[in-house]
């Protein structure tokens, strides 16, 4: 009798396609009026001896049978989840939504790689006007009235006395006004010449460096100049030359040039055959500038340097047309 | 500068190439940014006899030619040009030989006769553009000799980029001692002293002596000015980049390259009385050599005679007073103009010549003498005649007082960061002609050459020491550690975090010019300051900007136009409302067009809207945590009743709207919409304080009300929080609604008002009860209706 209604349960648990005809076959077993139970409750009309024995067999039979449903749900629900995962299936290929690539431009990422190195090296930032006057922009960089260095600045002017700045170097004169040495800053921004041509954009970027300490040589500001530029371009031995040179606001000054990166220092068009390219200036403050800041000359000595962004975007980032970086053209934005 | 190495050599010649040459004057300050050769390289050229020549038998305009270069036997060659005739001295290219064309010269048949090699014109032997025949050779020149010999063509010349220091190397004589001193030469020393047979004095007076501390004339009778310049200095001259005149010009220019001194020659028939030289009289006109007539301001110095001014002292002479082809008696003249005196004045007249770029930087006051010796030296060889006596106008007292300067050997390696010898510092200081002392504490007191201008203070001193020694010999140091730690606020937002919240946010950064066209300027900011650039580049460059949107929506306007229509852009830079520093201040702005997202496989395409833009910027506000309010209000950019200042409290920190109708349509624009907020009123945040927050449950409230149109969200929203009312923690606007239920006029508004108290979970009671209290407020304040 229990073998039968075991083997009927089995076949009808098994033939369960659903969870509802499971729940039809548990019913019909197990249920408050299945077979099962109906064996249960006859339980009271079998002598004492055989009541055990038969109990004993219908709870066996009842726990194999609700081993058998368990399994058989658990069965069912797999094949339910497998094919909700098919249903559910996507294409992760497709684009992401709503994603934009938004961009710095190379100039701004050109500066703050060059100003990440030297605030490393324990530089404050400082910014400065772009509409300067005479005394900062030039007198009191020891470039008086006629000096021929003013003919080389092509200047905007305001009026006489007001100029678009040519340089970062008056920066050099505000914060010195502002602050006591020691001073180690450097001043990115926009300088201004009246030029425009293939090689000239009337507006261009500048980072100027600025030191001033009780004790600064020139052989210090060699050796800052060659970690920067090696750090710059990402070259431990990039090979970098010094050259004499002449600013009013320095002496002794220097002009650096590095091996030419395009051509590693064959020569090319770049570097005009030469295998070196310009790209900063430097030296020891003039002790005409520091005297204009009320600074003693010989308590305190200066180093500063300044370079042309612009120039080291080109040759970091291979771009061969100064004029690309004030169109802004996505097509170019869109590379950086 | 341009100069032939050649010519350097015949002052200075170490035992090295020109290109090491070149390479150590560029090492040494005096940078050289080309050396090319004079001739291109080519071989078996000689110099040629024509002994007959007669017309081709065939052809008209060819020439047969019998050559004698020299080896006994002559060579038939046929000619082309027009100026080939008998006894000319010529130069042929054998048979073999190699033009730098590339050609290569071959026995040929022209019209049926035999020609064994070619003459040659100069620009078939790359020596100039010029086709215009053969190089007709003059002067002594041996048959049959290479050409490159007899035109002296193994020759470079160098380009030198003087630094504005260095005046004292503008000529052949200061390069060749900056050569000996980097190699230890020594110099040759100059003594030049012309015969002098004439008598004739003459007189000149010196008005103004610290601007014109020598002036020194010399009267030179019966000149031959129609002889030609020799070779030798037309071929200097010429290398030099110097074009030739007549002679005696030649010579004032050969003696101002090789000596560095500016010479000018009069023609003394010309001048009325005696010269003086004196300040130019108020708008005193001058008919200058080079054609231009100026009006002469009272700065400027000039030589003059007894009628008006000759001459501007140190730029340029007069066009009365030059010397001509038939001049025959000269005055020549020799000064010493202060740098100072000369500085700008050839600039203000729009000139730029030989002399005053030398006199402006400082000429040698020491070489004004001798220069003239030579000049006339070289006129008495080249043009005849008979020098009289110098006259002098000195005033030493005015002549530029060479200072001692003191200089320790401690200074030299403060500055340097490593020692120098002292033997090696001396050896040095003679090398560069400095007149020195050495005292008893390791010092020097020096005094500078008279040629020397930029040697006044003793970091002067230590840059030709620093030089000479070599930049890329000085060791390398690194600097000290700076302890001092930056003490800017961990509240100050940066730059780059306003940038960076944008760039996340899809925008690209633009760089635009500061300046801008007169019409932006009138349509984006009517109302602003106009900071008008004296010499703009272009009326297109010519105002200041007063806001970063003429450069955005340029920018986006030329990207629209080349197709890209979904434009996202900002900036960052300063824009000006004046010219002081205050009023030069750093905005951020941004503009935004075209959809709002490129179309895609998800969603569908929406335009840009106003919120947008806001959403944007409420990105660079909210980091500063500051309370920021946006209220409808007009710009002349924007259109009306959709556009909004941006407030922080009482302070106008910016705008945001859209680009109004009629600038779309004046600039050709689509729907765009525009924000701008001066970075320095939201530079700065605070720093966070915790404040515990609730454990009890938060509960929501949902109410609408119908208001007045006219009432803005703002309004509803601070009006309720006006009501402080305890435990009302958020009030968020989630619906607006126009139309059909709502009367013409009204809207919808629906309001999520969030409560939750810190000490007890709120009851429905206690709920309801504030929530009526709030409907009863918008009722009272704003005539609101419960729907």
């Amino acid at each position: 009798m229990i073998k039968k209604i075991i083997t009927d349960a089995t076949n009808s648990i098994a033939s369960a396609m659903d969870l509802k005809a499971l729940d039809d076959s548990r019913v019909l077993y197990l249920g408050k009026k299945g077979e099962l139970t109906d064996l249960l409750k006859g339980l009271g009309k079998l002598s004492k001896e055989e009541r055990p024995v038969m109990g004993e067999a219908i709870n066996e039979a009842k726990v194999q049978i609700q081993k058998l449903i368990e399994s058989r749900k658990n069965e069912l629900e797999e094949i339910a989840l497998t094919k909700r995962l098919l249903d559910e299936k996507i294409d992760v290929t497709l684009p992401a939504r709503n994603f934009e690539k938004g961009s710095l431009h190379p100039i701004t990422q050109t500066l703050n790689h060059i100003q990440d190195i030297f605030t490393k090296a324990g530089f404050e930032i400082e910014i400065g006007p772009e509409i300067e006057d005479d005394f900062h922009n030039f007198s009191a960089l020891n470039i008086p009235e006629h000096h021929p260095a003013r003919a080389m600045h092509d200047t905007f002017y305001f009026d006489a006395n007001t100029v678009l700045r040519t340089h970062t170097s008056p920066v050099q004169i505000r914060t010195l006004e502002r602050q006591d040495p020691p001073v180690r800053v450097i001043v990115p921004g926009k300088v201004y010449r009246c030029d425009s041509d293939v090689t000239h954009t009337p507006m261009f970027h500048q980072v100027e460096g600025l030191i001033v300490d009780k004790e600064a040589s020139f052989s210090q500001l060699k050796g800052l100049l060659i970690d920067f530029l090696r750090a710059y371009f990402e070259k431990d031995d990039l090979k970098v030359r010094f050259r004499p040179s002449y600013f009013p606001f320095t002496e002794p000054s220097a002009e650096a040039d590095i091996e030419c990166v395009i051509c590693a220092g064959e020569g090319c068009r770049v570097c005009k055959k030469s295998g070196w390219l310009e790209v900063l200036g430097c030296g020891v403050v003039h002790p005409n500038v520091l005297t204009a800041v009320n600074i003693d000359p010989n308590e305190f000595s200066g180093l500063a340097f300044g370079m042309g962004v612009e120039r080291l975007a080109m040759l970091r980032y291979s771009v061969n047309d100064l004029r690309l970086f004030f169109e802004n053209d996505v097509r170019f934005l869109n590379q950086f | 500068m341009n100069i032939s190495t050649r010519w350097i050599r015949e002052w200075a010649n170490p035992d090295v190439g020109d290109s090491e040459l070149s390479e150590k004057l560029t090492m040494a300050g005096l940078e050289v940014d080309r050396i090319a050769p004079v001739a291109p390289a080519f071989e078996g050229l000689v110099v040629g006899h024509v002994v007959n020549c007669e017309k081709h038998p065939n052809a008209d305009k060819l020439s047969l030619c019998e050559i004698d270069i020299g080896d006994g036997s002559n060579l038939q060659i046929i000619c082309g040009a027009p100026n080939v005739k008998k006894d000319l001295k010529v130069v042929v290219a054998t048979v073999g030989s190699v033009l730098p064309s590339g050609l290569k010269i071959k026995r040929a048949k022209l019209r049926g006769v035999e020609s064994n090699g070619m003459l040659c014109s100069e620009s078939e032997i790359g020596l100039s553009e010029s086709h215009e025949g053969i190089i007709e050779l003059d002067g002594p020149c041996t048959l049959g000799e290479n050409i490159r010999s007899t035109l002296d063509l193994d020759d470079q010349i160098i380009e030198l980029d003087i630094t504005p220091n260095r005046g004292d190397c503008f000529s052949v004589l200061g390069v060749a001692r900056e050569v000996c001193v980097n190699y230890n030469l020594s110099m040759p020393s100059i003594h030049y002293k012309a015969d002098q047979k004439g008598n004739t004095p003459f007189n000149s007076k010196v008005a103004n002596p610290d601007e014109c501390a020598k002036y020194l004339t010399r009267v030179i009778e019966g000149v031959d000015n129609n002889a030609e310049t020799p070779k030798w200095m037309a071929q200097k001259l010429l290398r030099a980049s110097q074009q030739l005149h007549s002679p005696i010009v030649d010579i004032t220019n050969y003696v101002l390259l090789e000596l560095g001194q500016p010479m000018h020659a009069f023609d003394l028939k010309t001048i009325s009385g005696d010269i003086e030289v004196r300040s130019a009289h108020k708008n005193e006109k001058l008919e200058l050599l080079n054609g231009q007539t100026v009006s002469l301001s009272e700065k400027t110095l000039v030589i003059a005679d007894e009628s008006s001014a000759i001459a501007i002292a140190g730029v340029m002479g007069g066009m009365k007073t030059a010397t001509m082809p038939d001049s025959s008696e000269i005055l020549l003249e020799s000064a010493f103009f202060d740098p100072i005196a000369i500085a700008g004045i050839a600039r203000s007249y729009g000139l730029h010549t030989e002399a005053s770029l030398r006199f402006e930087r400082g000429v040698d006051f020491h070489i004004t003498h001798q220069a003239l010796e030579r000049a006339t030296e070289l006129v008495l060889e080249i043009c005849g005649g008979k020098a009289s006596q110098i006259n002098e106008c000195v005033d030493s007292t005015s002549l530029p007082a060479l200072e001692p300067i003191d200089i320790s050997n401690d200074k030299i390696s403060k500055v340097l960061g490593f020692d120098l010898e002292p033997s090696w510092i001396e050896s040095k200081f003679k090398f560069l002609e400095f007149d020195f002392t050495a005292n008893t504490d390791n010092s020097w007191t020096i005094k500078p050459p008279s040629f020397r201008f930029d040697i006044r203070i003793p970091a002067d001193i230590i840059e030709e020491l620093a030089r000479l020694y070599g930049y890329d010999k000085i060791p390398v140091q690194r600097l000290s550690i700076n302890a001092n730690i930056s003490t800017s606020s961990q509240a100050a937002i940066s730059a780059n975090e306003f940038s960076n919240s944008l760039v996340n946010r899809g925008y690209k950064e633009v760089i635009t010019y500061s300046f801008i066209s007169h019409e932006m300027h009138e349509l984006v900011s009517p109302n602003a300051a106009k900071i008008l650039l004296k010499n703009p580049i272009s009326d297109d460059m010519a105002v200041m900007r007063s806001s970063l949107w003429p450069g955005l929506i340029q920018s986006a306007k030329s990207n629209i136009r080349r197709g890209h229509h979904n434009a996202r852009f900002f900036e960052l830079g300063q824009c000006f409302s004046g010219t002081s520093v205050e009023d030069q201040v750093q905005k951020i702005a941004g503009i935004i067009c075209g959809n709002r997202y490129d179309s895609q496989w998800s969603g569908s395409e929406r335009e840009v809207d106003f919120f947008d833009a806001k959403s944007d910027v409420q990105s660079l506000l909210f980091h500063s945590k500051s309370e920021y309010a946006f209220e409808a209000a007009d710009h002349p950019a924007l259109q009306m009743g959709q556009s909004a200042k941006i407030m922080k409290g009482k302070e106008l920190i910016g705008w945001i709207g859209a680009l109004s109708p009629k600038l779309q349509k004046t600039l050709s624009m689509p729907n765009s919409f525009l924000f701008e907020v001066n970075q320095k009123s939201i530079d700065q945040g605070e720093i966070s304080c915790y404040e515990p927050f609730s454990s009890f449950q938060a509960s929501q409230r949902d109410i609408a009300v119908v208001v007045s149109k006219e009432i803005t969200a703002d309004q509803l929203i601070n009006s309720i929080r006006s009501l402080k009312q305890d435990d009302l923690v958020d009030v968020n606007l989630f619906d607006v609604y126009e139309g059909e239920h709502i009367d013409e006029g009204s809207k919808s508004i629906a309001l999520n008002l969030t409560y939750q108290s810190i000490e007890i979970t709120l009851t429905d009671e206690q709920l309801a009860e504030k929530v009526s209290k709030i409907v009863a407020h918008l009722e009272s304040k704003f005539s609101a209706k419960l729907r």
